[in-house]
């Protein structure tokens, strides 16, 4: 039996999981690791839908919820996602408390906290099964837990840390009552979870939980293996919502940030999905009247993420609609006024935050910054030549890297890792990352007459 | 022993049991790769089949355009990435560009006129390349 450092990457999308062997950060190896597939749905087994739907007697998790959400949508009902966006709110406890909209809840019985509670029992249920279906890990071991949060967004990821542990205890321990009746594909009753939801509320199941920020996360799986020359790195981690630039030091066994290096703008990918649908609906002049428009805007919010794709990484990108094809550069992106501003920020902004962690390598007689980009935006050009600049002193050098490094084109993976890295990669980086990254720790003290094992099927 | 480390002790028979049934690590990898892949090659295919159909210039050129793009998709979804850009002008290495044209000469320069494609550093086709003739272009 083995030890082992779990992760989980709390996805605005999707969640994901991934594990490593404990100690892993001294003695990489590309092969002992082990995303784990977390869906017994779709083609992609490694990504699990976050969303809950509360349907008439029932609730119906992951992709189960998304369609029936989907089947229901004409009666304004909606399934709950970006259960991240809510808990980076700065009024945590607030935001926990209020009721669900009765779009999402028609019922009108559950606050936003329940439904957190129930979603993550069916995370931590999906992990368990993952667990059990991975030969290597199914042989048993002790598994560390720790889950990956963005650092900034309300300013105080590490001080939410115990309402986030809390919510998982109580998750785990509704998840043991129910069994693996929460994995059904016609979700739990209502009647099952009226019972069992008070009681695993009121006893939490003692959990000891890391939290390590997602740049952080992002700078493990870049710097593992480069030692000493990993010391230094800036990151830019470009969502949907929100672009981060953060500066991280490795001070012998620890990775501080530096806080005043810590930049959000607001523009990021949904940003500038607007500004090429915006440029898009200027160029189609045949595309006058209001039902011809609404009809465009459309097509281009469904197709927006190969659009975006094709223009960032192929220099244009066509689409057709109604019968007409219309095509968009990159240069005419480019031109907008308000993605110039915004490219304007964002230089500012790297430059600040670069020039502090380079004061901080030289302070500390190192000779070199890593750069790396991260998130959904990481290889839109003009991203990739921000960290690729030249800058005008030549020490501390400044060594962009890439967004998928190469241990995951490791032949061990037969080349299907590195396609599907960028979405598990937080999760890995967090499994691979020492203790010393870890921004919190603990959570609920545990009895000393603890249960023990994460992975027990229960009926 | 805190929660967190917790010794874990799954029926054995049960997670054997679903050992044998699971599929393996890389094969799963191997079809999370290759699903948004296979969306993109499906759409090049029915692309390439108006392009062959289209009936004026401009509805063809339309086509292609879409072709390449879905090409170029399933390509980065597999992890493969361009090498060089078209028309470039660089000198001639017999071992890492491919010649287009038979010569009588090696040429000094040549111009790009297919990118290679790479994986991870592995040169999976090399940049097809045409001898740049000088004194043809004055």
């Amino acid at each position: 039996m083995s030890d082992w450092t779990l992760c989980i990457d709390f996805g605005t999308a999707f969640s994901k999981a991934a594990v490593a062997p404990s100690g892993a950060w001294s003695r990489f190896d590309p092969a002992t690791l082990r995303p784990l597939m977390l869906s017994a749905e779709g083609q992609n087994a490694f990504l699990l839908d976050s969303a809950v739907f509360v349907d008439e007697d029932r609730v119906l998790f992951g992709r189960a919820a998304l369609n029936e959400a989907d089947e229901q949508a004409d009666k304004k009902r909606a399934a709950l996602r970006s259960f991240k966006t809510l808990l980076s709110v700065s009024d945590l406890d607030r935001a926990l408390n209020t009721n669900a909209p009765a779009t999402i809840d028609p019922h009108r019985i559950f606050q936003m906290r329940d439904l957190i509670v129930l979603y993550l029992a069916y995370l931590l249920a999906s992990i368990e099964r993952a667990i059990l279906a991975d030969p290597t890990l199914a042989q048993g071991g002790t598994f560390t837990r720790r889950y990956a949060a963005p650092a900034w967004r309300s300013g105080d990821s590490a001080g939410m840390h115990d309402v986030i542990v809390r919510l998982f205890g109580e998750a785990e321990a509704f998840r043991a009552a129910v069994g693996k009746r929460i994995l059904a594909p016609d979700g739990l009753s209502l009647r099952a979870i009226s019972d069992a939801l008070p009681k695993a509320m009121e006893r939490a199941e003692p959990l000891e939980m890391g939290l390590i920020f997602e740049a952080t996360a992002a700078a493990a799986y870049t710097s593992v293996g480069l030692e000493g020359s990993g010391s230094h790195m800036i990151v830019v981690d470009m969502g949907a919502g929100t672009t981060d630039i953060a500066a991280l030091a490795r001070l012998g066994p620890r990775t501080i940030e530096l806080p005043e290096a810590r930049v959000t703008l607001k523009q990021a990918g949904d940003f500038i999905d607007r500004v090429i649908a915006n440029r898009v609906l200027e160029a189609a002049k045949w595309a006058k009247r209001q039902d011809a428009r609404t009809e465009l805007w459309s097509t281009l919010m469904r197709q927006m993420g190969d659009i975006k794709e094709a223009v960032m990484a192929d220099g244009r990108a066509t689409l057709r609609n109604q019968g007409r094809s219309v095509t968009l550069s990159l240069r005419e992106v480019e031109k907008d006024e308000d993605f110039r501003e915004f490219q304007k920020s964002l230089r500012q902004a790297y430059d600040h935050a670069l020039a502090i962690v380079r004061d901080d390598a030289r302070a500390r007689g190192r000779s070199e910054v890593q750069a790396i980009a991260v998130g959904g935006g990481a290889s839109s050009p003009f991203i990739q030549d921000l960290i690729r600049r030249k800058i005008e002193s030549s020490s501390p050098r400044v060594i962009p890297r890439p967004a998928t490094p190469d241990w995951a084109h490791a032949r061990e993976f037969k080349g299907n890792l590195a396609p599907v890295f960028p979405q598990l990669a937080i999760a890995i980086g967090g499994a691979l990352a020492p203790d010393s990254m870890l921004a919190a720790r603990g959570g609920i003290s545990p009895p000393a007459n603890d249960r023990s094992g994460i992975p027990v099927e229960r009926d | 022993m805190p929660a967190g480390e917790k010794k874990s002790k799954p029926k054995k028979s049960a997670a054997r049991k679903r050992a044998a049934q699971g599929v393996s690590l890389t094969d799963a990898l191997a079809e999370a790769a290759w699903s948004e892949a296979d969306l993109a090659l499906a759409q090049a295919l029915a692309d390439f089949d108006e392009a062959q159909t289209a009936d004026g210039k401009k509805a063809r050129k339309d086509a292609l355009e879409r072709l390449g793009q879905a090409l170029s998709r399933a390509a980065r979804k597999r992890g493969l990435t361009r090498l060089k850009d078209l028309e470039e002008e660089v000198a001639y290495n017999p071992d890492a560009h491919e010649l287009n044209e038979a010569v009588a000469k090696t040429p000094k320069t040549v111009r790009i006129q297919a990118r290679g494609v790479t994986r991870g550093g592995e040169v999976l086709a090399k940049p097809r390349v045409a001898p740049v003739n000088r004194k043809k272009r004055s």
